[in-house]
C-alpha cells in the first residue's frame, strides 16, 4: 500500500514534469500539430484531387447519368473526351485514368441488351493514386449497378472497401502514432537515462522505494503523457482540420496501450545500453526516424520496396500505424486489429521484461 | 533486538529498556551503536577503495569523516546507506544488517548526497511532498518547508534555487521521513562562506533533536564546531577516530609558530630550540613546540643575527648564529621576524600528520 503511495506519487510527478517541459512537447505533440497544418495546407482539406478521362463511345442518358455521379464525387474532377485526346493525356500524366464506355452501355442498364463491362486504363500503375481512383470508380460503378442492375461491372474492379478517406483523416492516426512512438520513446527512456546520470535514481534509492515502482512510475507517467497529448491532437485534428474517424473511438485504446508499451519498453532498451543522455538520444533519434518513414505514417507501406516492407513489418510502429488506421479510416472492428495488438503486447512484453532485467541505477 | 531510538521517543521510553543488558557492541548510553561496521571491503578493479574499514557510531552524536579526495569516505557511506554492496564484511544499521534487509534500514535513515539531484521540472513543495510519499511515515510538508526557511521558494522550480537553497532542501529532503540517523555528504562543499554558516546552524538543529548525524566534510574548521568524533579515513582505512581535542591531543600535540623565512635564519637550526618537534619551511617557517615561549624567545631575541639591524650585518652573520652578540645591536626594535603567528594544534594539523598530504590535495 505505501509503495503503491510511492508510485502515485512519482507517476504524478513524472506526468507533471513532462507537461511542463515544453521543448519535448514542440518536438512531439507540436510536431503532429504542425504535420496536419502542413497536409491541411497542401491539400486545402479537400481531399484526394484525382483527374480522369472518358471516353463515351455510348451516348445514351444512361452514359451521361454515369459520368455525372462519377463527377459528383468530390475531388474527382472528369472530362470526356475524343478516344485518341484521352490517351494522350493518359501517356502524358495530366490524368490518373481513363474510362471507356462502351457501346451498348445504356441497353445494360436498361436490361435490354448484354451486359458491358466498363474499361478503366492506367499508365504504369500500383500508386497509390491509382488506387484510390480504382476504388472510386468501383464504389460509383457498384453504386450504378446497385440499382437492380447487374448488367454494369468496371473491367478491372479492386476491391477494397475504403471510405472516402481525405488525406486528413489519413493524416490524424498517422500523427497519433507519431506522438505514440516519439513521447514513448523520448518521455520515458531519455527520461529514465536524465534521471540515471544526473543521479536523481540513486537519491530514489536512498529511500525506500523499489526499482519495479520506479520503472513502473515512469512507464505509467510516460502514458499518461502519451494519452494527454492524444487527446490535444485529436481534438484539434477533428475541430480545427475538419478531420473525421470512421472507427469506434474505444477501439482506439488497445492499439494506443499497447503501441505506447512498445515503445517505452524499446525506449527502455535503448536506455539499458546508453551510458548518457546525449548518447540516449543519438540511439532514439537513430530509431525514431527511420521507423517514422518506413511505417506508413506518411505513404502506405505498400508502396515501399519488399525488403524494406519486411523491415518495417517487424517493427512495432506499423502495426500501430496499420491498426489506428484502420479504425480510424475503415472503420474497423476489434477482429481486424487483433493482429496488431497481439504483436504489440509481444512486443512490450519482451522489451520491458529485458529492461526491468537490466535495469541500472546508476 | 529492540532499539531505542536516539529521537524524541527516548524520553518516553521505559527506563527498563535501557538498563537491559545489550549485546556485546554497545554505546556509552547504554544502546546498540547506530553504526556498526565489520571489516569492510569494496574493490574497484585491483582497486581497494575501502579495505577492511571497520568502526561504529553511537546514538546522538555528530559524526564526521574527513579524508582525501579518493580516500574511500563516499564509498563507505554509500554502502552503509544500502546504495552499494561491499565485497566484504557487515554492516548493521540501528541493529539491522543493511545488506539483509535494506528497505528496513532505509525508512529509518535520512540520505543528503554529495551531487544533488532531484528530479526536473519540480517545485520546492512538490519535491518535499514527492519524497515525504516514498516512506510510510513522513513529516508534515508544510513543517519541513517552514524548518528549512523555505517557505518564500515553496513555489519555486528547485533548478531556480541558490547553491545554499538547494543544499537546505536537500537536507530537508533527508529528514522528511523523520529519520533516526542522518547521513550528510559534504553538505556545505561548493557554498559561500554565508551559506555554510546556515547550514551549520541547520546541522545542530538536527544534532539538538538528538538524531545522529553523519557528514563527511573536507572543512576541518566544519568537523571541529559540529562534530562529537571525527573519523579520518585515508586510503581506505580508519587512521584515527576520536573527538576533536582528543585527536589534537594525540596527534598535534604542541603549539605552532608561524613567520615569514628571514634572510639569514637558517630553519633547521631551529630544530635545536627547546621542546622542538617539526619544523617545516616553504617560503613560511612552521616550527611546532612544546615549548613555545622558549621559541618565541629565541626567534624575537634582538640578538639573534636575523634581527639585527643591516642587511650586510645580517647576511654577516649567518655562520655567527648564536654567537655572543654584544648588547648594543638591534637598534630597529621587534626585529626582522614579520607575520608572526602563535596556535595551537588543529584538525588539519592533525590530517596532515596522520596522512602525510594535504586535505585538498
Amino acid at each position: 500500500m505505501s509503495s503503491f503511495r510511492a508510485f502515485r506519487a512519482m507517476a504524478i510527478n513524472e506526468v507533471r514534469a513532462s507537461v511542463r517541459n515544453r521543448t519535448a512537447l514542440i518536438f512531439t505533440l507540436g510536431l503532429a500539430v504542425l504535420f496536419m497544418i502542413i497536409f491541411g495546407l497542401l491539400f486545402g482539406g479537400s481531399g484526394v484531387s484525382v483527374s480522369f478521362d472518358a471516353v463515351n463511345n455510348d451516348r445514351t442518358p444512361e452514359a451521361a447519368a454515369y459520368l455525372k455521379a462519377l463527377t459528383s464525387v468530390s475531388g474527382v474532377s472528369l472530362h470526356t473526351k475524343s478516344h485518341a485526346a484521352a490517351f494522350s493525356d493518359l501517356k502524358d500524366d495530366s490524368v490518373i485514368a481513363v474510362l471507356v464506355i462502351p457501346k451498348g452501355f445504356g441497353a445494360a442498364v436498361a436490361g435490354q441488351g448484354p451486359s458491358q463491362q466498363v474499361g478503366i486504363y492506367q499508365a504504369g500503375g500500383g500508386s497509390a493514386e491509382t488506387a484510390i481512383s480504382d476504388e472510386l470508380v468501383a464504389n460509383v460503378t457498384a453504386g450504378f449497378a446497385g440499382r437492380g442492375n447487374p448488367a454494369v461491372t468496371l473491367s478491372a474492379p479492386k476491391v477494397a472497401e475504403v471510405n472516402q478517406v481525405t488525406e486528413m483523416d489519413y493524416i490524424l492516426p498517422s500523427m497519433i502514432a507519431y506522438i505514440i512512438l516519439f513521447s514513448g520513446v523520448n518521455y520515458v527512456a531519455i527520461g529514465l537515462v536524465e534521471k540515471r546520470v544526473t543521479h536523481v535514481l540513486r537519491r530514489f534509492r536512498a529511500t525506500p522505494v523499489s526499482a519495479r515502482t520506479v520503472l513502473a512510475a515512469q512507464v505509467v507517467g510516460g502514458a499518461l503523457t502519451v494519452l494527454l497529448q492524444i487527446l490535444v491532437l485529436v481534438a484539434i485534428g477533428i475541430w480545427v482540420f475538419g478531420a473525421k474517424n470512421y472507427g469506434n473511438w474505444l477501439l482506439l485504446i488497445p492499439p494506443i496501450v499497447l503501441g505506447t508499451a512498445s515503445f517505452v519498453g524499446i525506449g527502455f532498451l535503448i536506455t539499458s545500453i546508453s551510458r548518457t543522455s546525449e548518447s540516449a538520444r543519438a540511439l532514439a533519434a537513430m530509431v525514431t526516424f527511420p521507423l517514422m518513414f518506413l511505417s506508413g505514417l506518411f505513404f502506405p507501406i505498400s508502396s515501399l520496396p519488399t525488403v524494406v516492407q519486411t523491415i518495417a513489418r517487424i517493427l512495432p510502429l506499423a502495426w500501430a500505424s496499420d491498426a489506428l488506421h484502420q479504425v480510424m479510416n475503415d472503420g474497423a472492428g476489434f477482429s481486424a486489429i487483433g493482429t496488431d495488438c497481439l504483436v504489440m503486447a509481444a512486443w512490450a512484453v519482451v522489451t520491458i521484461a529485458v529492461a526491468s532485467w537490466r535495469f541500472r541505477w546508476d | 533486538m529492540s532499539v531505542v531510538p536516539p529521537g524524541p521517543a527516548r524520553s518516553e521510553a521505559p527506563g527498563m529498556m535501557r538498563a537491559e543488558p545489550m549485546p556485546a557492541r554497545r554505546g556509552m548510553r547504554g544502546e546498540m551503536a547506530d553504526i556498526d561496521v565489520q571489516g569492510l571491503v569494496k574493490r574497484y578493479g585491483d582497486v581497494a577503495a575501502v579495505d577492511g574499514l571497520s568502526f561504529s557510531v553511537e546514538g546522538g552524536e555528530v559524526y564526521e569523516k574527513p579524508g582525501p579526495n579518493g580516500a574511500g569516505k563516499t564509498t563507505t557511506l554509500e554502502i552503509i546507506e544500502g546504495l552499494r554492496t561491499p565485497d566484504a564484511g557487515s554492516v548493521h544499521v540501528l541493529g539491522t544488517d543493511v545488506l539483509a534487509h535494506p528497505q528496513t534500514v532505509k525508512e529509518r535513515i535520512g540520505v543528503q548526497l554529495q551531487a544533488t539531484a532531484l528530479p526536473q521540472f519540480t517545485k520546492v513543495r512538490e519535491a518535499v511532498e514527492l519524497f515525504a510519499a516514498l516512506y510510510r511515515k513522513a513529516r508534515p510538508v508544510d513543517e519541513v518547508i517552514e524548518e528549512f526557511n523555505l517557505g518564500e521558494k515553496a513555489d519555486a522550480y528547485t533548478d531556480k534555487l541558490s547553491g545554499g537553497q538547494m543544499q537546505r532542501l536537500s537536507i530537508a529532503l533527508a529528514l522528511v521521513n523523520d529519520p533516526d540517523l542522518v547521513f550528510l555528504d559534504e553538505p556545505t562543499t561548493g557554498l559561500d562562506p554565508q551559506a555554510r554558516l546556515n547550514i551549520w546552524t541547520v546541522i545542530e538543529g538536527i544534532r539538538q533533536r538528538r538524531k545522529t548525524v553523519v557528514l563527511t566534510t573536507h572543512y576541518m574548521e566544519e568537523a571541529e564546531r559540529l562534530c562529537d568524533r571525527v573519523a579520518v579515513i585515508d586510503r581506505g582505512r580508519i587512521v584515527a577516530l576520536d573527538t576533536p581535542p582528543r585527536l589534537i591531543a594525540e596527534h598535534a600535540p604542541g603549539t605552532t609558530i608561524e613567520f615569514a623565512l628571514v634572510p639569514g635564519l637558517d630553519p633547521e637550526a631551529l630544530r635545536a630550540l627547546p621542546g622542538v618537534e617539526r619544523v617545516v619551511a616553504d617560503g613560511r617557517v612552521s616550527v611546532t613546540t612544546r615549548s613555545p615561549e622558549a621559541v618565541l624567545h629565541a626567534l624575537l631575541d634582538p640578538h639573534a643575527p636575523w634581527n639585527r639591524a643591516g642587511d650586510a650585518d645580517r647576511v654577516a652573520g649567518v655562520g655567527a648564529a648564536g654567537g655572543a652578540g654584544g648588547g648594543g645591536g638591534g637598534g630597529a626594535g621587534g626585529g626582522a621576524i614579520r607575520d608572526l603567528l602563535v596556535r595551537n594544534g588543529t584538525l588539519e594539523d592533525v590530517f596532515l600528520s596522520l596522512t602525510g598530504r594535504s586535505l585538498r590535495e
